[in-house]
């Protein structure tokens, strides 16, 4: 925006609006860190019966925590991430959640 | 001698020795003490549906500042850690609002692992469909306590703590530690195979309480299938 662009709005107002739009649209995702305690074999299965997902994809996402020191494994709005984050804490696993960025 | 568990039927079955089930509940019994929920199940209807909801209402819990976590067990940062990381006011939120639950889950899979491990019959420790998942988070639970009690928070930490068992003196504790530690984690591996149904052929199926003595001395990197070597 330019100096000669007057807006009538607060400026507060305005990143209000910008939020707004933007929010709805970025999910959040539940992140699984790598830990040194965790077994692999463990992490699969707790990825499998949790979320239901095939070994396949469960030994991938494990995989990814294993090697690259994190992975995401579900995405969507915050009340699920939270939910999915607390749920993985309890099978002993590091879960966070945040918004995607 | 230990046998893993393995699939009987629909129940899994572990034989365990005297030694290594009193070992085991008490690694449990102290994890379970640091878990204690702030609210025990108390027959009381209000305060269990309150405490069911996983909310905490002691006053310490209200306060939404970092400042009161400064000062607990770091322990429980390990078994509770933080949910977010880099918004501290989301993380203390989202504590505040699951906290007991978890404490209250995790208590209740160690109170379900200690009756398993008590109630065994000669050195058969029997877990059926139900209590299979609760013990292995159980153990979850107990590696992380004895692990982060040994300083094991990387992965560095876990290698530097093996490599360190060469030359430890026979009567540190930490080498006692450590070897009970690589018990552990044997005996949730063989849990976890049985649960997923995979082969237990390439997973050593039995573990000799005699040798956690050796294991001080051994290389630990040529002594395969016992060193946790399958952590994440």
């Amino acid at each position: 925006m330019t100096a000669a662009t007057l807006s009538l709005a607060p400026a507060e107002q305005e990143v209000t609006s910008t939020d707004e739009a933007v929010a709805p649209d970025v999910p959040w995702v539940t992140i699984v860190w790598n830990d040194p305690v965790n077994l692999m074999t463990y992490v699969t299965w707790v990825f499998e019966t949790y979320f239901g997902y095939a070994r396949p994809k469960a030994e991938k996402l494990m995989m990814d925590v294993h090697v690259k020191g994190r992975a995401v494994v579900s995405n969507g709005p915050r009340e699920s991430m939270e939910r999915d984050a607390e749920a993985l804490q309890g099978y002993g696993l590091w879960a966070t959640f945040e918004k995607d960025s | 001698m230990a046998r893993a568990f393995l699939r009987e039927k629909d129940h899994y079955v572990a034989l365990l020795e005297s030694t290594e089930r009193t070992v085991l509940l008490g690694l449990m019994q102290q994890t379970r003490l640091l878990l204690s929920p702030e609210i025990e199940p108390t027959g009381d209807a209000f305060d269990d549906l309150v405490a069911s909801m996983g909310l905490s209402l002691s006053a310490a819990d209200q306060q939404t500042d970092s400042a009161s976590l400064d000062d607990r067990d770091p322990a429980l940062d390990r078994l509770l850690p933080t949910a977010h990381r880099g918004d501290d006011e989301i993380a203390a939120e989202f504590r505040r609002l699951t906290e007991e639950g978890l404490r209250q889950r995790k208590s209740g899979n160690l109170d379900v692992a200690l009756a398993c491990v008590d109630g065994a019959v000669g050195n058969r420790v029997v877990l059926d469909e139900a209590q299979a998942p609760a013990f292995l988070m159980a153990l979850t639970d107990v590696r992380l306590l004895l692990g982060e009690r040994m300083g094991m928070r990387t992965e560095e930490d876990a290698e530097a703590l093996h490599a360190a068992m060469d030359d430890i003196d026979d009567d540190d504790p930490l080498g006692y530690a450590m070897a009970w530690y690589d018990f552990l984690t044997w005996l949730q591996e063989t849990l976890t195979h049985a649960l997923m149904g995979t082969d237990l052929r390439d997973v050593v199926a039995a573990y000799d309480a005699d040798d956690v003595e050796d294991d001080l001395e051994e290389d630990v990197d040529d002594d395969e299938g016992r060193r946790p070597d399958g952590t994440v």
